[in-house]
């Protein structure tokens, strides 16, 4: 790591040397009075962060002034409607990875106004996930986002259940590292309508978004090379009766398909669900006996694979953009770079979302020693990483994932069988890709 | 508008009184203009815009898409979605269920804050508790409520013996329609309470001293006495719900979106997505344009009701 | 005897019956909000537990400490919401009730033409719903610079309100006679002072329901809200809710704290004003 960072470095000062330009400048820098306005996302998970803009000022001498502050939906429609009336008057937004290729146009290449070692410092994935078109559009914060399975420990360590299952199954019952494993044992531990074996997201982008890693982990592909949709493969039915399989044999509960994430997290904090695929956001959450019943109680392991050997892994992250439009580019993304250097990203992993610098990483394991549980979390998420990948980067996947996700209800209620749904559901994304011109 | 002051034969006070002569312009002209003004820069103002952006293959997040002219192709394209009809039958469907239900039952609520003798005040403050709760809070207070799992009702249920079942509220096309109905009307009854209430406080007493000496029972008096008089006021409640409905929208966004699998789909959900999420502005403003013309013919016909139910009573009321 | 004793009997039964109703009616509209007040005191392992526990084991005030604890430690900017939702909701509402006075003065006093198409033009300005509105309202919001002002959503609810205000205030001066403030001109009043001495006091009731209307909507109303509005300087309250929404968890608890606080002054007000809906009603003496 420090080789690769040192090696980074002489490069840049090479260059930096070279071009004599601000390009090497001292981050932070110096910007007596630049007003920079902000477009922030909003809520307690994100604000402790925002503290730090004072001493940005500090540093700097410029001044932020926050002009909106909502949660990432509401951003977005504000987003989308800025550019509709062409009133991009600020320089920094929040941006994440799954909403930014609606968008490549209005932001502008980071790479270009920040040395590359600081970049360097993030990890290559997140780096990969945020860079649209060979252009860097944001930079990670420290709330990085990809499922592991969280589960009951006690269930496992019940004798009589155990050679129950062993029987029945012919293997040994132990956390579960295939989705096969995680349907059969899922079955097994329900007992409906006191308890579920596992629970999914059943609306909006969460059921496309889970749809698409298990079409990936069963071998599929969600859009062909071309960016023709490719999920109405037999990777794809067989990854849509993982889920109407579980939804026939009750054992996810009958609301599921009207879940979101909240309710998901709700509902294993009830301790009425023994294996829940969720988001690290919820780890703190669910071992809070103020918050959990099931608190204690909480193991935390790496994503299950599917049948072609790779994990699920449907990841996002948060991140900063400067816009094109933008008067003060250096200034926007000297704050771009301290909202995500990190000092930022440790006091935002601190308390519990996930870092996306390297150094970071190795921060909050050292961190938290000592603590088992939170141990247990990071290291199932750091292997979680590992397998992770972003959503396919069109600019139409939130309009493709609206026209998909009711087909997939309509096969997991059994309306339509799965191959039938699919076949509609691609028919339609062809349409709206077309519409949109990238067809 | 040629304002015209009342100069019948029995109002020519009116016109002498002098209150015109200073204005050059008619008096009900200047005091329609603060009203005319208002709702222009408001309202139709934006609504020629998204009126012509319903031409236009208009999306949000290229706006130069606005410029481009498709005439009708967009109004086309949704005659021939049989989606898009479901939802609009649906709503429909929504609207006069709800509509009729929170007329009964307002009628009913009122009938019962009226008669109770003692704290009014109370009471009527408790009457218009739910029009304190902001819709999107009513849709995520129902929600959790209608929860299969883990939600209040199921929970009440279940440790009632009355089911050993999840009901699953939010997923069965029909329950769903319930549950949301049920949201719906918790929500919105208050205001036909309210105003059918003034209308029995406003009642006159005679006609009901009359008829309680001519030994009507009560159902007759209600009939003919009570509910001529209160009508009006039902009619004007009707008429502030059905033009008010799409507050609905913040109430069926948060419980089901329109979901599982278009179970709940109405026209509003329809057009938020298509507008905002999919960002094809042109054609959500088409749909909105069919709902907006829903809305009309709902108001008109309650308007006209009401205007019947006026003139019975005298044209004078 | 027998005739007087069956006729108390049924009237006590009916008495009976009706106090019933009337418990049962309160609590269907009560209890959705207790649970509301209820959750934003019991910690949400209690709120959404199963087997349910329906008697709260313990209450605090932990969600409102926090709400009021300032931005990034778990609070939000509650006083600015506050503050902006209370400026916004009584100035329209004010500013409706004025124009809603004049145009439903015009509307029950005067003839003119098209009369009726004109009222019911006003109204279906009402059918268009806040989703339709929103985008374009926003675009010439924009292009006037007035996104994220005070002065921006308060003309929005002036023209959300101002149909029913006009159409409320409308029917009530048309219950006031008019032969009363002709009997206050023939005594030497102006149009003006008929106007404010007689006929003002009559349509009271009328114009405090319109004014509670007008506040309660102003003061819930999301849509447009969230599309006008952007930073403290005018997030209202509603909009404010979702601040305990982040990307894939809720703060039930803490929307219930800043529910209640929501709903508090609007109860409060509602209580307050209601009053002057009864004094203005007494028996039925605008019509006698």
């Amino acid at each position: 790591m420090n080789r690769l960072l040192s090696g980074a470095s002489v490069g840049a000062l090479a260059l930096a040397l070279s071009a004599a330009t601000a390009a090497a400048q001292d981050l932070p820098g110096k910007f007596d009075g630049v007003t920079i306005d902000a477009k922030l996302i909003g809520g307690q998970q994100y604000e402790a962060l925002y503290a730090r803009i004072a001493e940005w000022q500090e540093a700097t001498g410029a001044t932020v002034n926050v002009v909106s502050k909502k949660n990432h939906f509401e951003l977005d429609k504000e987003i989308k409607s800025d550019i509709a009336t062409g009133t991009i008057s600020w320089c920094v937004g929040s941006n994440h990875s799954s909403f930014a290729p609606q968008y490549p146009g209005i932001y502008a290449d980071l790479a270009a106004l920040l040395p590359q070692e600081e970049i360097d410092a993030f990890v290559p994935a997140n780096i990969k996930a945020s860079t649209l078109d060979g252009k860097l559009v944001m930079l990670p914060r420290a709330q990085f986002d990809v499922s592991a399975l969280y589960y009951q420990k006690s269930l496992y360590e019940d004798e009589a259940k155990k050679a129950e299952f062993k029987e029945k199954y012919g293997y040994d019952l132990a956390p579960p590292d295939t989705w096969q494993e995680v349907s059969d044992q899922a079955k097994f531990f329900a007992d409906p309508p006191q308890f579920y074996g596992t629970q999914f997201a059943g609306k909006e982008e969460a059921i496309n978004g889970r749809f698409y890693e298990m079409v990936v982990a069963e071998g599929g592909e969600y859009l062909d090379a071309e960016g023709r949709p490719a999920f109405n493969s037999e990777a794809g039915v067989r990854a849509l009766n993982w889920f109407v399989d579980l939804y026939k044999a009750k054992a996810v509960p009958a609301g599921t398909t009207n879940y979101l994430w909240d309710d998901l997290g709700q509902g294993f904090a009830s301790g009425t669900v023994a294996l829940n695929l969720d988001w690290p956001g919820w780890a703190g959450f669910f071992n809070d006996p103020e918050s959990s019943k099931v608190a204690g109680n909480v193991g935390v392991k790496v994503q299950p694979k599917g049948s072609s050997g790779t994990r699920t892994g449907w990841s996002g992250h948060h991140g900063f953009s400067v816009t094109e439009s933008c008067e003060n580019k250096e200034a926007a993304a000297s704050l771009v770079w301290w909202l995500t250097n990190e000092d930022s990203q440790k006091l935002e992993a601190s308390a519990g979302p996930l870092p996306t610098r390297t150094a970071v990483w190795e921060w909050v394991v050292a961190e938290a020693e000592g603590d088992a549980y939170r141990q247990e979390v990071l290291k199932a998420f750091q292997q979680a990483a590992e397998h992770a990948f972003p959503v396919p980067q069109t600019p139409a996947w939130i309009e493709i994932s609206n026209a998909v996700y009711p087909e997939l209800q309509a096969a997991i209620l059994g309306d339509k069988t799965a191959q039938q749904a699919l076949d509609d559901a691609a028919d339609e994304a062809t349409m709206i890709l077309e519409d949109a011109g990238e067809l | 508008m040629a304002g015209r002051p009342d100069g019948g034969t029995t109002r020519s006070r009116e016109a002498k009184s002098g209150f015109l002569k200073p204005w050059k312009l008619p008096a009900p002209f200047l005091l329609l203009l603060p009203t005319f003004i208002v709702l222009a820069a408001v309202v139709v103002i934006p609504l020629l815009l998204s009126l012509y952006s319903s031409f236009t293959p208009f999306r949000l997040t290229r706006p130069d898409t606005i410029w481009t002219f498709i005439g009708l192709r967009n109004y086309e394209r949704l005659f021939t979605d049989w989606d898009f009809w479901v939802a609009f039958g649906r709503t429909v469907l929504l609207l006069t269920f709800a509509l009729n239900l929170e007329m009964i039952l307002g009628l009913g609520l009122a009938m019962l804050v009226e008669k109770a003798t003692r704290g009014q005040r109370i009471l009527r403050t408790i009457m218009m508790f739910p029009m304190m709760f902001s819709p999107v809070l009513v849709g995520f207070q129902f929600k959790f409520m209608f929860n299969d799992n883990v939600g209040l009702i199921n929970n009440a249920l279940q440790s009632l013996g009355l089911t050993d079942r999840a009901i699953p509220w939010l997923i069965d096309g029909t329950l769903a329609f319930i549950a949301i109905l049920v949201a719906e009307i918790w929500s919105s009854t208050a205001v036909f309470a309210i105003f059918i209430l003034a209308g029995l406080m406003a009642m006159p007493r005679e006609p009901l001293e009359a008829a309680r000496v001519d030994g009507c029972t009560p159902w007759q008096t209600f009939r003919y006495v009570t509910w001529p008089f209160v009508m009006p006021f039902a009619f004007i409640a009707m008429t502030i719900r059905s033009l008010d409905i799409a507050r609905a929208y913040d109430i069926v966004k948060i419980m089901t979106d329109g979901g599982p699998a278009k179970r709940t789909e109405i026209l509003w959900t329809l057009i938020a997505r298509t507008g905002y999420s999919d960002a094809r502005m042109g054609l959500a403003n088409a749909m909105a344009y069919f709902a907006i013309f829903l809305s009309i013919l709902f108001t008109v016909i309650f308007f006209r009701k009401l205007a019947q139910a006026r003139s019975q009573i005298g044209a004078e009321w | 005897m027998d005739i007087n004793a069956a006729h108390s009997l049924k009237r006590a039964v009916l008495t009976a019956a009706h106090r019933i109703g009337l418990f049962l009616a309160m609590a269907t509209i009560c209890l959705p909000g207790l649970w509301i007040v209820l959750s934003s005191l019991r910690p949400t392992v209690e709120i959404m537990a199963k087997p349910p526990v329906w008697i709260p084991r313990e209450l605090s005030f932990d969600a409102y400490v926090a709400m009021f604890s300032g931005v990034g430690q778990g609070g939000i900017p509650v006083l600015d919401y506050f503050r902006n939702s209370l400026i916004i909701s009584v100035t329209s509402t004010v500013i409706a009730l004025a124009i809603g006075m004049a145009g439903g003065y015009a509307f029950a006093r005067y003839r003119f033409r098209w009369k009726t198409s004109i009222f019911l033009g006003f109204m279906l300005t009402r059918t268009v719903p806040g989703i339709a509105l929103s985008l374009p309202l926003f675009f010439v919001y924009a292009k006037l610079g007035i996104i994220d002002t005070h002065f921006g959503l308060i003309m929005a609810y002036v023209a959300l309100n101002v149909p029913f205000t006009v159409w409320l205030i409308d029917g009530f001066f048309r219950q006031v006679p008019k032969d009363l403030a002709e009997a206050a001109q023939i005594d030497g009043c102006t149009r003006w002072q008929a106007f404010w001495q007689v006929e003002f006091p009559l349509a009271r009731p009328g114009i405090a329901s319109a004014g509670i209307f007008a506040f309660l909507i102003s003061w819930n109303e999301f849509a447009l809200a969230s599309q006008l509005t952007r930073s403290t300087n005018s997030k209202t309250l509603p909009v404010g809710l979702l601040d305990y929404t982040a990307e894939f968890t809720i703060d039930w608890r803490g929307m219930c704290a800043l529910a209640v606080v929501m709903i508090v002054p609007a109860l409060t007000l509602t209580f307050i004003v209601q009053k002057h809906l009864v004094s203005g009603l007494t028996s039925g003496a605008v019509k006698g």
